[in-house]
């Protein structure tokens, strides 16, 4: 029979292929250790999907790598190897691999794991974001959204309300790289975004949202923390705005018979 | 079908004539799409109908049914396709059956545009027909006390001989697939229920049906394109319907091993009611051999899970949610799938869907057993 491409592995790979300059360009900033944490993230999430598989017939996805390499550029620095495995194994494990795989979860795992160790661990410091890594996020955005394997609509939801909260008042320039970088790797995740077009815009100007007020508003934030905490919120309350849209869909959709 | 047959191996009939009268409705026959003799005729266990073959003869002549030449009120015009076999052209929506004798239609879709790859064009299939295409509109008209919807695209002119009533309603349709197919439309301007049921005919059966009432003589052939990457050539020919596919590309078959795929994607033999195009495919249609640990690991994780890409919202062509609609077939969640318009599609509303997400197991499958679940349960 003969079938089309848009499978799970091609969405992974032409994923991966959207954030490759911003891996490119975050690798050439980090160097070395960037080099090593990066291996690192991908050792423990490929480990992880090898057990996976090998227990419960799950096949692993290209997926792991996207979540290994957003966990690697935005997770608290200064760990420690045991404690940073133990965050991802957990982010990996209950946030997709519990659920069944990539395209089953309701999370993004490198989410979870951020977010997990950044509340577990209060004091380990944020990474800083160059500022090339900002404009690295452009291209992966056209890339992913050229492909449509990125929803532009919840790019454009986000880009409207970080656009309307700079007009309130001027959000720093670290902030807005962060929330950029966040948005590729983590809110843009097509499984984990809202999936209707409505819900979609929503998610995107809920995220650009709660990153202006919580910019605006939590003094101690760090620009990631700030991000990944507005990330881990508006993927939580996708599912909510889906069924909001689905549900003015249906009021507006022909009644008859 | 249970059928009861009408007449005997040997036989003699005229094209047209009724051959086969179904035992659920005894009102409803099958008509001989050829005339000549009947070569074998082949009913399964419990009167099933299994095939029914003919000789062709060309001197055996067409069957005049006189009934039809002066059907027209609703239940004549009703009684006079019944009797002559044409009720096999309506499918009927939700479930995607023949409609039953007495059901009256919510509303018709009549499908002047088709926007499936390699279909055959209805505008052509019509041309010269037009006078036809307006007497069998208002024979539709005359079928249901709803609208009838006249889903067009830019290839069809709208003809003068159109009938001007104000139930029928005339619908520009978009050229990419799938908005040519009767499923999205009817989605988009009527969906269908169970208690009320919508009816989807295509245009050149339309015609047909026009041309019946005024002759009285069963159409004799469909325009039906012959395509794919085992043939060397493609064609688009008017044959009867219920031709054997083999008989239609045996010359212009590429060698080698191939199958034959029939509508969105079925293999078959025959050309079965309501399909229009014929695809030769090269290879054969065994399974790969997979050993142990291959088998486990695509055995486990089915269905395969399906990303919502803007592809995939393509596929629903935006009429559609696609991915929530298309997680709750897949978890065959029939409540949620029910509120999201499944009841209007079909499988091959659906066979875009697989072919662009390569769905493991298909969705059209999987909607199919959900709607044939729902019919049981409408049915109980």
């Amino acid at each position: 029979m003969m079938r089309g491409i848009w499978d799970r592995e091609t969405v992974a790979l032409l994923m991966l292929a959207a954030v490759f300059p911003l891996a490119l360009t975050w690798l050439l900033s980090s160097g070395l250790e960037g080099l090593v944490r990066l291996g690192f993230t991908l050792v423990v999430a490929g480990a992880w999907h090898l057990i996976f598989m090998l227990a419960r017939a799950q096949p692993p996805s290209f997926a792991g790598a996207l979540c290994a390499l957003a966990i690697a550029v935005l997770a608290p620095l200064e760990l420690g190897p045991i404690p940073f495995a133990l965050g991802i194994s957990f982010g990996v494990v209950m946030g997709e691999l519990a659920f069944g795989g990539w395209g089953r979860n309701i999370v993004n795992p490198a989410t979870i794991t951020i977010a997990f160790l950044g509340f577990g661990f209060a004091s380990a410091p944020w990474p800083q974001l160059p500022v090339q890594l900002g404009w690295s996020v452009l291209p992966a955005i056209l890339i992913g959204t050229l492909f449509g394997v990125m929803p532009w609509r919840v790019v454009a939801g986000t880009v409207i309300a970080l656009a309307a909260g700079s007009m309130l008042a001027p959000l720093p320039q670290q902030q807005l790289i962060a929330a950029g970088v966040v948005l590729v790797l983590l809110v843009c995740d097509p499984v984990t975004a809202a999936a209707t077009p409505l819900g979609r815009l929503a998610h995107g100007a809920l995220y650009g949202g709660l990153v202006v007020i919580f910019a605006l508003n939590w003094s101690a934030g760090q620009p990631v923390q700030i991000a990944i905490s507005a990330a881990l919120l508006a993927a939580l309350s996708a599912p909510l705005l889906d069924d909001i849209a689905l549900r003015i869909w249906q009021a507006r959709r022909p009644r008859l018979g | 079908m249970r059928v009861d047959a009408l007449v005997s191996e040997g036989e003699r009939v005229e094209q047209g004539q009724p051959v086969l009268r179904s035992r659920r409705h005894p009102q409803m026959v099958l008509v001989a799409p050829v005339g000549g003799d009947v070569a074998a005729l082949d009913i399964g266990p419990g009167r099933r109908l299994s095939s029914i073959v003919f000789f062709h003869d060309g001197k055996a002549g067409r069957h005049v049914h006189e009934a039809a030449r002066s059907a027209d009120d609703g239940g004549t015009i009703r009684a006079a396709l019944l009797a002559g076999g044409l009720w096999t052209m309506f499918r009927s929506r939700p479930f995607g059956r023949i409609a039953a004798p007495q059901e009256m239609p919510a509303a018709i879709f009549v499908m002047a545009a088709d926007s499936r790859p390699g279909a055959p064009s209805p505008a052509i299939a019509i041309n010269g027909r037009e006078e036809a295409f307006a007497r069998g509109l208002a024979a539709l008209l005359q079928l249901t006390n709803g609208p009838v919807y006249l889903c067009h695209d830019k290839a069809y002119a709208a003809t003068g001989a159109t009938p001007r009533d104000d139930r029928l309603r005339p619908a520009l349709v978009g050229p990419a697939h799938p908005h040519g197919l009767a499923g999205f439309q009817m989605a988009l301007r009527h969906p269908a229920l169970p208690n009320a049921p919508v009816w989807d005919v295509h245009a050149e059966d339309v015609a047909g049906i026009g041309a019946f009432l005024v002759e009285g003589l069963v159409p004799q052939t469909r325009l039906v394109s012959v395509a794919g990457p085992a043939l060397r050539e493609a064609r688009l020919v008017r044959c009867q319907p219920g031709a054997d596919l083999r008989g239609l590309c045996y010359d212009i078959l590429k060698p080698g091993p191939h199958r034959l795929l029939v509508g969105c994607g079925q293999e078959a033999r025959w050309l079965g009611p309501w399909h229009r195009q014929v695809t030769a495919l090269a290879g054969r249609s065994e399974a790969p051999r997979r050993n142990w640990f291959s088998k486990a690991l695509k055995g486990a994780s089915r269905p395969m899970p399906i990303i919502p890409t803007a592809a995939l919202d393509h596929a629903f062509g935006g009429i559609l949610p696609a991915a929530p609609l298309a997680r709750a077939i897949a978890a065959n969640d029939a409540e949620t799938a029910v509120q999201l318009g499944a009841l209007s599609l079909l499988e091959e509303d659906l066979a875009l869907a697989d072919f662009v997400t390569a769905a493991s197991p298909r969705l059209s499958r999987m909607l199919r057993a959900m709607i044939d679940q729902i019919a049981r349960e409408e049915a109980a």
